[in-house]
């Protein structure tokens, strides 16, 4: 457990050192969902409408822009070696990945959408059921980017290749995701996501070590 | 007597047989050069001996313990490799602050950077250091770790001579106190070691 810890605790320092990187993406998302309702006027049926499909655009969209950051920023200083090298297990390495990927990258966004919301004219009891959804599938979303991380570490900053790989993984989460009752299928789909995860991220590190 | 004993040590790299039957017998106490031309397997040959690549043939045995058996093998080495670890925009410090989660201890960043000159940069970017200063900084890590192996990959590499002898002393040391020293190099060395393996 210290491991994971420790693991997860230098990611979200890194974070919190680099904070001009962690408020991009954090910028990009609001600046989206912001500028929605300009494009699409004041009509608040409308808006309740596009309102969840927007919010798993924008959040998949995040995942994409900060893929990098979860393994090949590691890989790319040499930093990789060191982790490898002093921790042994590598579902510890990739557990701690996924965990700190999520708390740096996805419940800021989360944590701020009640108040996005207001600009939708949504109410808590509509937000409510698409921030349960949005916690579970986001954390299937990052299980996926883990492992898409771990497998495409040998390719140069490629984004654009890794993009074309992750969002048609992504698209299941955000098709469940808009539909308030499918939170059981989410749960499902991030759980397979996770033990999918494990075994292809550990696949990854272990070609990148070869 | 801790020896690391290599055997029959082949490994693939793609389709290209990288290393054809290494062997060798490294005591405590001893240093060996690992010597070849680019592209001759230095590289992959210090990552296999310090596990980061699992497949291959033949056997390692570290005090009388195969390394693939061996799950605290981890503990008892520390790999310094080409490159430096260190996260290119952030400064000295905030970087030995990361070392000092990974590593589990306390640094003294003072009495660590004084090893090499280097406390008049505590608080600089690490984008803004030179490569020799950069290097000085990896080497750095072999400080915070008391194992009987180390594993340098060119670690004399855009050091001054100044800070090369540094370096020799820090090796000898390490060999005064029964541990063993594996460095790559492809360049002559000004340095006398008990052995060498070429490719």
């Amino acid at each position: 457990m210290k491991s994971l810890y420790d693991l997860i605790n230098r990611d979200l320092k890194i974070a919190f050192f680099t904070s001009s990187n962690f408020l991009f993406t954090g910028s990009f998302y609001i600046l989206v969902v912001v500028l929605i309702p300009f494009i699409f006027g004041s009509d608040s049926e409308q808006l309740r409408v596009i309102f969840k499909g927007i919010i798993w655009i924008s959040i998949s969209l995040s995942i994409l822009l900060t893929l990098e950051r979860i393994f090949y920023s590691d890989y790319e200083d040499g930093s990789l070696d060191l982790i490898l090298q002093r921790y042994n297990s590598l579902e510890i390495i990739i557990c701690a990945k996924f965990i700190a990927h999520w708390i740096i990258n996805c419940l800021p966004l989360i944590v701020i959408l009640p108040f996005l919301s207001l600009l939708f004219q949504l109410s808590f009891s509509d937000i409510f059921p698409i921030l349960i959804n949005l916690v579970i599938g986001s954390t299937g979303m990052v299980f996926v980017a883990t492992f898409v991380s771990a497998l495409t570490l040998g390719a140069k900053r490629t984004i654009f290749l890794k993009g074309i790989i992750l969002i048609p993984l992504l698209v299941p989460f955000i098709i469940f995701g808009v539909d308030p009752h499918s939170w059981p299928i989410l749960i499902a789909l991030s759980m397979m996501s996770f033990v999918i995860s494990i075994y292809a991220s550990s696949y990854g590190l272990r070609l990148y070590g070869e | 007597m801790k020896k690391l004993s290599i055997n029959e040590l082949k490994c693939f790299r793609g389709e290209s047989l990288v290393l054809k039957g290494i062997s060798a017998e490294i005591n405590e106490g001893e240093t060996y050069l690992i010597k070849g031309s680019n592209g001759s397997g230095k590289t992959t040959l210090l990552r296999v001996l310090s596990s980061l690549i699992k497949n291959y043939n033949g056997t390692i045995l570290f005090d009388d313990k195969d390394i693939k058996d061996d799950l605290k093998f981890f503990q008892k080495f520390s790999f310094i490799g080409q490159k430096n670890a260190l996260k290119e925009n952030l400064s000295v410090s905030k970087n030995l602050k990361l070392w000092e989660i990974l590593f589990g201890k306390k640094i003294d960043v003072n009495s660590l950077l004084q090893k090499y000159n280097l406390n008049t940069v505590i608080d600089k970017d690490i984008s803004s250091l030179s490569d020799g200063q950069k290097k000085c900084l990896s080497l750095l890590k072999l400080k915070l770790c008391s194992v009987p192996i180390w594993y340098l990959d060119e670690p004399f590499v855009f050091l001054d001579s100044k800070n090369r002898s540094i370096l020799v002393n820090e090796i000898e040391s390490h060999n005064q106190s029964g541990g063993i020293a594996i460095i790559t190099t492809n360049t002559e060395l000004d340095y006398k070691s008990d052995g060498e393996i070429i490719l």
